[in-house]
């Protein structure tokens, strides 16, 4: 079926020069190297930066040598899972964010939008309250985004159609549903361990990070990047008219459920391991489409690059700036909020100007 | 009854905490100022008494010698008799409303007025909302704010006079500066090189607290028994990471006595943590939790302190904590501690292994 659109010349904007596609992308993959090696590299814990590099390259070449020293516990059991997860999280949320706003074909929709992150927060808290952690907690995290997904799909459903309106609407009502079961599984928490656990977690964080919580989280992140990465060319069609994407042999409405779907995977994993991490999914895209335009089967590998090399470095900060940890909430949100409003500024102008 | 409570009176004065009127036309009335400065009238000594705040509940208790006048209580405080000794020591207190606040400190005006309490004690400088519910329903608010010993001293003695017992607060405050004056006398020929790094964490499980200087009453007795802050640096309670934790390299770690199961192994068993000094040379206690909580300040905090001195200057300190504990519970609650008890409060079972438990083994 992909091959009636694989040449893309009608569904692509506008083909721009492979040689500055071909820059941009080696610019993210060198910063994204940078960010990752700084990182390493930095922390509140003083390891040189050659000490922290040789640490890496020995445990590289020989992997599962014993981790004796405070150096190389503090380089590959703190910082390496927590840079990982950093990367493969804001990878992952990113490109969610782009397939999302692609068939939607509103640049502002986020998984918040479908109620996804919240049904997802409301299965942590619910597991942090019965004491459930580990593999189990990310089980329990998945079924609650992924049922919000579920009551948003009955809910939007009339008549055999889902338009696109009632989606987005359908979502926050199931989404507020969902916040107000976490305020009130706040509420009855034992305010002595089961509350700031709750707290914190919601608040986003990627300070506890471990190789157990990369291998839990890593499978469904990877994944959900993959097969949306294997959706790219439906991705563009869906991106279209319903009408014309039917009459290029697309079925509009299943292959969107495909799509929340892999976006319930991601975003499940994702706030599993983290937390809710707002605003990656909503400035990365619009960056990386200002950079290689709108065509999917480019826009997604560069938001990927592009989502986690800024998920490294604003991590990084929160753990290096003050000897406090910073919320990283608060920081994508200072970060983030600021560059949205940047981009959509220059967008508009640029609308204007065509 | 006069001559108790004008002996009340010249300490209070003396103290410059609070005015109590003993005229002659209305000699049975009590004044107290409050830490907002607003004046709360009893004709007679309160009897009924609800307590938002959660030290203070414990703090009635030793105060009037007993739970008969605690009408009302913060689920928060009810928690902390149950896992504690006073449960054991006064079994009716279980049975003490929790449901005339929040967690939060937000009153339940029905449920504070089911209790019919004469006096609501409330934190100060948290905003009108959650005392007005109190203040509206025609209830008396005391409103005491939290923090340092001196603060904590002072609301004592408000609750004191209200309850018109003040002989039983000079008695704690005497003791408690005795104690504090002994161990100041003691630690002040130490030079800073040789206090060690103390580093109190004041969450562990899911997130990781500590506190700086300022507005920590951990961090006061931490320098009061001769240790340093390892996390000054900070500005009020913040999440840190095990890195911060590896980087500060403390030479002692306190853990809270709030998260029911946090124990020393926590730190033993993690990657990172157990390679401090404070792992490494086995000095890592969790607070003990007694008639209250001793990470806060309470009636109980002088044992707090000779508890640390001696984990932290054994060789300067000889205080008997067995001895001193029963002699305490005596004052305080009128109980006779058993050696069991003892070595429940401290947590002996948990941590009886780590470095310097030994001195307060039964003998």
């Amino acid at each position: 079926m992909s091959t009636q659109i694989d040449d893309g010349g009608a569904i692509a904007p506008r083909w721009r020069p492979w040689s500055r596609t071909g820059f941009a992308f080696a610019s993210f993959g060198v910063a994204l190297m940078v960010a990752i090696l700084v990182s390493l590299c930095v922390g509140r814990y003083s390891v040189s930066a050659m000490t922290a590099l040789h640490i890496l390259g020995e445990a590289i070449v020989h992997p599962g040598q014993a981790i004796e020293s405070m150096d190389q516990r503090i380089v590959l059991l703190v910082r390496a899972p927590r840079v990982v997860i950093a990367a493969m999280a804001g990878a992952a949320l990113a490109t969610a964010g782009v397939a999302l706003q692609g068939v939607f074909r509103n640049p502002l929709v986020s998984p918040e939008v479908l109620g996804i992150s919240q049904g997802a927060a409301f299965g942590g808290a619910l597991a942090i309250t019965m004491g459930i952690w580990g593999v189990p907690l990310l089980g329990i995290v998945f079924i609650g985004g992924f049922s919000a997904l579920i009551a948003v799909g009955m809910l939007a459903r009339i008549n055999g159609q889902t338009e696109i309106l009632t989606v987005i609407l359908s979502g926050m009502v199931v989404g507020s549903l969902f916040s107000a079961c976490v305020s009130l599984l706040q509420f009855i928490a034992d305010p002595n361990s089961s509350l700031p656990a709750i707290v914190y977690w919601l608040m986003g964080s990627f300070a506890t990070a471990t190789w157990d919580r990369v291998l839990v989280s890593a499978p469904g992140l990877l994944l959900g990047i993959a097969l949306l990465w294997a959706l790219r060319f439906r991705l563009n069609v869906l991106s279209l008219d319903d009408s014309e994407a039917r009459s290029l042999g697309a079925r509009p409405d299943q292959e969107r459920w495909l799509v929340f779907v892999l976006v319930a995977l991601i975003v499940g994993c994702q706030v599993a391991v983290s937390g809710i991490v707002g605003w990656v999914g909503l400035v990365i895209p619009h960056a990386a489409r200002l950079i290689v335009g709108h065509d999917h089967r480019r826009l997604l590998p560069a938001t990927a690059l592009l989502g986690a090399t800024f998920m490294v470095g604003v991590d990084t900060l929160a753990r290096t700036l003050t000897a406090a940890e910073i919320p990283l909430g608060v920081l994508t949100a200072i970060i983030g909020a600021p560059a949205f409003a940047l981009l959509l500024r220059r967008h508009f102008k640029d609308r204007e100007a065509t | 009854m006069s001559d108790r409570i004008r002996s009340g009176n010249r300490w209070l004065l003396g103290a410059g905490l609070a005015l109590a009127f003993a005229g002659a036309a209305a000699a049975e009335e009590i004044v107290i100022t409050d830490h907002e400065n607003r004046e709360i009238h009893l004709d007679a000594p309160a009897s009924r008494i609800v307590t938002i705040p959660m030290p203070l509940a414990s703090g009635v208790i030793a105060l009037s010698g007993g739970t008969d006048r605690l009408v009302g209580l913060n689920p928060l405080s009810l928690t902390a008799i149950r896992e504690g000794i006073l449960g054991k020591i006064f079994p009716d207190a279980v049975n003490i409303s929790d449901a005339v606040t929040g967690t939060d400190f937000v009153p339940n005006v029905e449920a504070l007025a089911a209790v019919n309490p004469d006096l609501v004690v409330q934190w100060a400088g948290r905003g009108p909302e959650i005392v007005d519910p109190i203040v509206n329903a025609g209830l008396n608010a005391l409103l005491i704010k939290y923090g340092t010993e001196e603060l904590t001293r002072q609301y004592m003695t408000m609750v004191a006079t209200a309850i018109g017992k003040p002989e039983r607060i000079a008695e704690l405050v005497d003791w408690s500066d005795v104690v504090q004056h002994d161990i100041e006398a003691k630690v002040a020929s130490i030079p800073q090189d040789e206090r060690p790094n103390v580093l109190y964490l004041g969450r562990s499980l899911s997130d990781i607290t500590a506190a700086g200087d300022t507005g920590s009453y951990s961090s006061w007795y931490i320098a009061l028994t001769g240790g340093r802050n390892a996390a000054a640096e900070l500005d009020g309670t913040s999440s840190i990471n095990r890195e911060q934790i590896a980087q500060w390299d403390p030479e002692v770690i306190l853990l809270n006595s709030f998260e029911p199961n946090l124990d020393v192994n926590w730190v033993y068993d993690d990657p990172i943590l157990s390679l401090t000094k404070a792992a490494q040379q086995h000095r890592v206690y969790k607070m003990p939790l007694g008639g209250y909580r001793w990470d806060p300040p309470s009636q109980e905090s002088p044992l707090t302190w000779m508890w640390l001195a001696e984990l932290l200057h054994p060789e300067l300190f000889d205080y008997d904590l067995r001895a001193e504990m029963t002699k305490a519970y005596k004052t305080l609650y009128n109980y006779q501690l058993t050696e069991a008890d003892i070595d429940g409060i401290i947590w002996t079972a948990q941590q009886g292994d780590s470095l310097g438990y030994d001195q307060f083994a039964a003998q």
